[in-house]
């Protein structure tokens, strides 16, 4: 057995599972005595299906991973229209497909798809340095979706799209004056942005996030709660299942976006520290995998991978406890919800299949 | 395919890891700060927000007649509150809520200040009484006003409506003024009795209020008790009162307006004491309608004054009694002294006029058919500070020390009093009009029946009062209230007879011969009297005289064991013998002869109210 599963890398899956069962079990305390008491059993059902979807991709040779790049994004890109045409709404943003009894976010795969696609384009073509056309390639393929994202409307993933843009030309050889020119013009499409794009309700979260005392019975609301939460877990935490805040509900959106909080309350700041570690280890692991990559594309991706998840830890993380504007975005193997699961999963299982293609030869 | 450059990519990665390091630090040193710095002041926050503090507010005493037949009792209501600690800070709000309750926002605002100032964790009732749809309305408010919360808390029910309404009283919460007459014997909010008994014996009737520590949600809905301290009831009260008389008295007034008391001869308590029109208690607890108002506060009628003690009417002939006291004890006359009446008199240059020539009379006869002649002859041989001194001397003109708010003292005029409040000297004339019982008396029905009681107990001044008994906290025996003893007035017992006789020959013989009830000795006198000093001059003059005489009956049965004294008042009804009379006639027929054989029975709760203080509601529909 062990050595049929000698593909899957211990020291990648160790720590994504320790995550996992802590995820889930701050699931379970959040949705006690709520409509979610059972979620933390649907997913755990994710995660074994999950599971098995990782043992599945990690299998596989990367070149069949790469040759299906293509159709996925075009699939992709297809069901992103079908989001905005014919999709599920919910609180004014429509990011959702039905599915029967299953409701389907294609936003959180097609974020791996483009990742395996732009690496896959960029990583085929020989290394000096960046061209233009590889620029215009990565932009492209990146801001379509990320702009059928941004139209549902869901900044924060819109946002988790970016570092496929940034890391990907960056590690082709992007030279440091390029980099800076592509910050002044993300500046500006900043400022684009905040004056055209942005939906008030995204303007709003943001001068919240500048003034959160302002407004502590609306979006500020949130992030109070949070940090109260946050707080209140002191060194040790208040035990699990015990946390005040979580228990009787002055925590929002608990387990989604402010799923972490109840792990700071119950868990402590040690418990906080455990778990930054675990996703410092599965980060590091991801980036060893890209250094002993055979080829760019798997190099690229797996940066990649460790963008994805180091951007949504951060953004996530950070945004709970008060240091970046209260945007709706989910921290991989905590927040409930069957696609952002799965999609880790597969991409963890891609990252897996370089690293054990490495090993092979 | 393409080789990656190593040494870059190798480079880039190092870098990338290192910045991935360096954000989790950050993020560490981020909550750091927030857990471990701040974690004290958080977690503050956090129990701030979830452990309430709230009051319990203790149900007041239960109100019984002296038969143990419930008079007061209470009842679970829904009120919409605002807590202490939701209390909005923000002028805006106050005013939106002020906009959506519909009431004056600069009354709202000094309310909530009030309560702030007072910290007593008190809440800041908005609406009491809530019925289903009030209750929807309040929900649908608190959708918007996140602070208000609706609370169970208990109400009082006036079982016999306008049965007693000014006996009980009624409660409401204390006023600032209230609060500033009598500095920290009252809290902010506190519900105290406003009038009747419920105010006079506030102290026996509260409770004290409990506290609760709660553990609430988001919604602020209770999860969990911490701790509590149960509230205290007010201690059950037993009234003087006998429900069934006092039922045989408002029904026997009808519309007539009035007012009657029955006195128990053996300690003073008070049998029966109705004021006509009445009120239902049950209508202030609410915020009154403009309407209300006006039917009741700005009514000519006058249906909030208790007239029992607070009006002050001519005695007419029922004075007498006292006249003649005065008169036998100054030595003018002897109970056999003779005065003749013609039907009409000329003293001091002006012609009196009496009902009919009654011939020549004794004192007992000129009781008994209140001959106007011989009192003007006593009047016209006293001094008015002769009357004015026996009223004194047998308690006519102080206060009864009944225990009801706000005793109006009667008035018998006296030379001093004319020369402080008129700054005129008396006229001898005046004097003749007195000793009828007319002229600048004016003589509380209370009074009165205490004064016949005086005369029925052998010259005892008893003390009337409501107050039979408190059920101590234990729940034991009733500690029987001991109202001070009566002053003896020293009168003269030959004196006592002539009047006994004379007061037994007006229903016997005299006056009021058709209220006798066979078997049973009534003593009492009638009187008729003109003027209401009390209510809308305005609204009388436009009557026929007729209408503006008083009828009354005083005094007390059965003869040889008296038992109870009685004053009945019926205003604006004519002569006292056609309705004054038969109304105690009624009554003593209850009293006397009814009482046993079928009592009335209590009254009983016919509000709609679907709240019980003791039992959740329906529970009485669960299957056992």
């Amino acid at each position: 057995m062990r050595e049929r599963l000698r593909f899957l890398d211990t020291r990648l899956l160790l720590p994504m599972l320790i995550l996992l069962v802590m995820g889930t079990l701050t699931v379970y305390s959040a949705g006690r005595g709520t409509a979610q008491s059972t979620l933390w059993l649907k997913q755990t059902l994710w995660n074994v299906l999950g599971f098995l979807l990782l043992i599945a991709v990690a299998a596989a040779n990367t070149p069949r991973i790469f040759r299906t790049a293509l159709p996925l994004y075009i699939l992709g890109l297809a069901s992103l229209a079908a989001v905005l045409a014919a999709g599920h709404r919910i609180g004014g943003a429509q990011r959702w497909l039905v599915l029967g009894h299953l409701t389907w976010q294609p936003s959180e795969l097609m974020k791996w798809v483009t990742l395996l696609f732009v690496a896959h384009r960029l990583g085929s073509r020989p290394i000096q340095e960046v061209s233009a056309r590889d620029l215009a390639e990565a932009a492209a393929l990146v801001l379509f979706p990320m702009l059928l994202v941004l139209k549902q409307p869901d900044l924060g993933m819109a946002i988790s799209f970016l570092p496929i843009l940034v890391l990907i030309p960056l590690l082709k050889g992007l030279k440091a004056k390029w980099a800076a020119l592509g910050l002044v013009a993300f500046s500006l499409l900043g400022v684009v942005s905040w004056r055209i794009l942005l939906k008030p309700y995204q303007k709003q979260r943001i001068l919240t996030f500048l003034e959160p005392g302002a407004d502590l019975q609306g979006k500020g609301y949130q992030i109070n709660q949070s940090r109260i939460a946050i707080g209140s877990g002191g060194m040790f935490g208040q035990g699990f299942t015990s946390g005040s805040q979580t228990q009787l509900n002055f925590l929002p959106v608990k387990t989604t976006d402010f799923v972490f909080s109840v792990w700071a309350e119950e868990r402590g700041f040690l418990g906080v520290l455990l778990a930054l570690g675990l996703f410092g280890a599965v980060i590091a692991r991801i980036l060893d995998t890209a250094r002993v990559a055979k080829t760019s594309s798997e190099s690229y991706f797996c940066v990649g991978a460790a963008g994805i998840i180091a951007l949504h830890l951060f953004v996530n993380v950070g945004m709970v406890v008060g240091l970046l504007p209260n945007k709706g975005i989910v921290l991989p193997f905590f927040s409930a919800g069957g696609s952002s699961t799965l999609s880790y999963f597969l991409g963890l299982g891609a990252v897996m299949a370089v690293g054990y293609r490495a090993k092979m030869k | 395919m393409p080789v990656p450059n190593p040494n870059l990519i190798q480079k880039r990665i190092g870098v990338l890891k290192t910045v991935a390091w360096f954000m989790i630090l950050w993020l560490a040193l981020a909550y750091a700060w927030v857990q471990l710095w701040k974690g004290r002041e958080m977690e503050r926050l956090a129990l701030a927000q979830a452990v309430k503090t709230r009051t319990t507010p203790a149900p007041r005493g239960i109100i019984f007649d002296r038969n143990g037949n419930k008079l007061v009792d209470n009842r679970r209501a829904l009120y919409l509150v605002i807590q202490y600690e939701d209390l909005p800070k923000d002028p805006a709000q106050i005013e939106a809520l002020a906009q959506a309750l519909q009431t004056d926002p600069d009354q709202l605002r000094r309310r909530v200040v009030a309560i702030r100032q007072a910290a007593g964790n008190r809440m800041l009732v908005l609406q009491d009484n809530l019925d289903d749809s009030a209750l929807a309305r309040a929900e649908v408010l608190r959708a918007r006003f996140p602070f208000l919360s609706i609370e169970v808390a208990p109400r009082r029910v006036y079982l016999g409506e306008d049965l007693a309404g000014h006996a009980l009283g009624y409660v409401g919460e204390v006023t600032p003024q209230e609060m500033a007459q009598a500095p920290g014997r009252y809290q902010l909010g506190e519900i105290i009795g406003r009038t009747g008994f419920e105010s006079s014996r506030n102290d026996q009737l509260k409770g004290v209020d409990g506290q609760r520590r709660i553990l609430v949600d988001y919604l602020g809905r209770e999860v969990a008790t911490y701790g509590q301290q149960e509230a205290q009831p007010g201690r059950s009260v037993y009234l003087t009162l006998d429900s069934g008389l006092q039922t045989v008295m408002k029904d026997a007034f009808g519309a007539t307006s009035g007012a009657g008391v029955v006195l128990d001869l053996r300690d003073g308590g008070i049998l029966a004491l109705y004021s006509n029109p009445s009120y239902d208690p049950n209508i202030f607890l609410n915020r009154l309608t403009q309407e209300q108002v006006k039917d009741y506060w700005d009514n000519p009628d006058r249906p909030m004054l208790n007239r029992v003690t607070q009006g002050r009417y001519p005695p007419g002939s029922t004075f007498k009694l006292l006249v003649a006291i005065a008169a036998l004890e100054k030595g003018i006359i002897t109970p056999a002294t003779t005065f003749t009446c013609r039907g009409h008199q000329e003293f001091y240059g002006r012609d009196f006029r009496c009902d009919a020539a009654h011939g020549t009379l004794n004192l007992v006869e000129a009781i008994a058919k209140s001959c106007d002649i011989y009192f003007y002859e006593l009047g016209a041989r006293l001094d008015v500070d002769d009357i004015y001194n026996a009223a004194k001397k047998y308690g006519l003109v102080e206060d009864t020390g009944v225990d009801l708010p706000h005793e109006v003292m009667s008035r018998v005029p006296s030379r001093e009093w004319k020369r402080r409040v008129k700054k005129e000297k008396w006229y001898a004339g005046e004097t003749i009009s007195v000793a009828i019982g007319q002229g600048a008396n004016a003589i509380t029905p209370i009074s009165l029946a205490r004064f016949y009681a005086m005369i029925a107990t052998k010259g005892k001044l008893l003390n009337p009062h409501l107050l039979y008994g408190v059920r101590p906290d234990n729940g034991g025996d009733i500690d029987l209230y001991q109202p001070p003893p009566p002053r003896d007035t020293g009168l003269d017992p030959k004196i006592w007879a002539t009047l006994d006789e004379g007061l037994y020959q007006v229903v016997h013989s005299g006056t009021a011969r058709s209220s006798a009830i066979p078997g049973l000795d009534i003593c009492g006198k009638t009187g008729t009297s003109q003027v209401v000093a009390f209510v809308d001059k305005a609204h009388y003059a436009s009557l026929a005289k007729r209408f503006r005489d008083n009828a009354l009956f005083c005094g007390y049965a059965p003869r040889d064991n008296p038992q109870i004294a009685f004053c009945v008042v019926a205003a604006n009804a004519g002569f006292g013998a056609d309705s004054a009379a038969p109304i105690v006639r009624q009554l003593c027929q209850y009293w006397f002869i009814d009482r046993i054989k079928k009592p009335i029975p209590p009254p009983s709760a016919k509000l709609p109210d679907a709240f019980r203080l003791d039992n959740q509601p329906g529970d009485e529909d669960q299957p056992q």
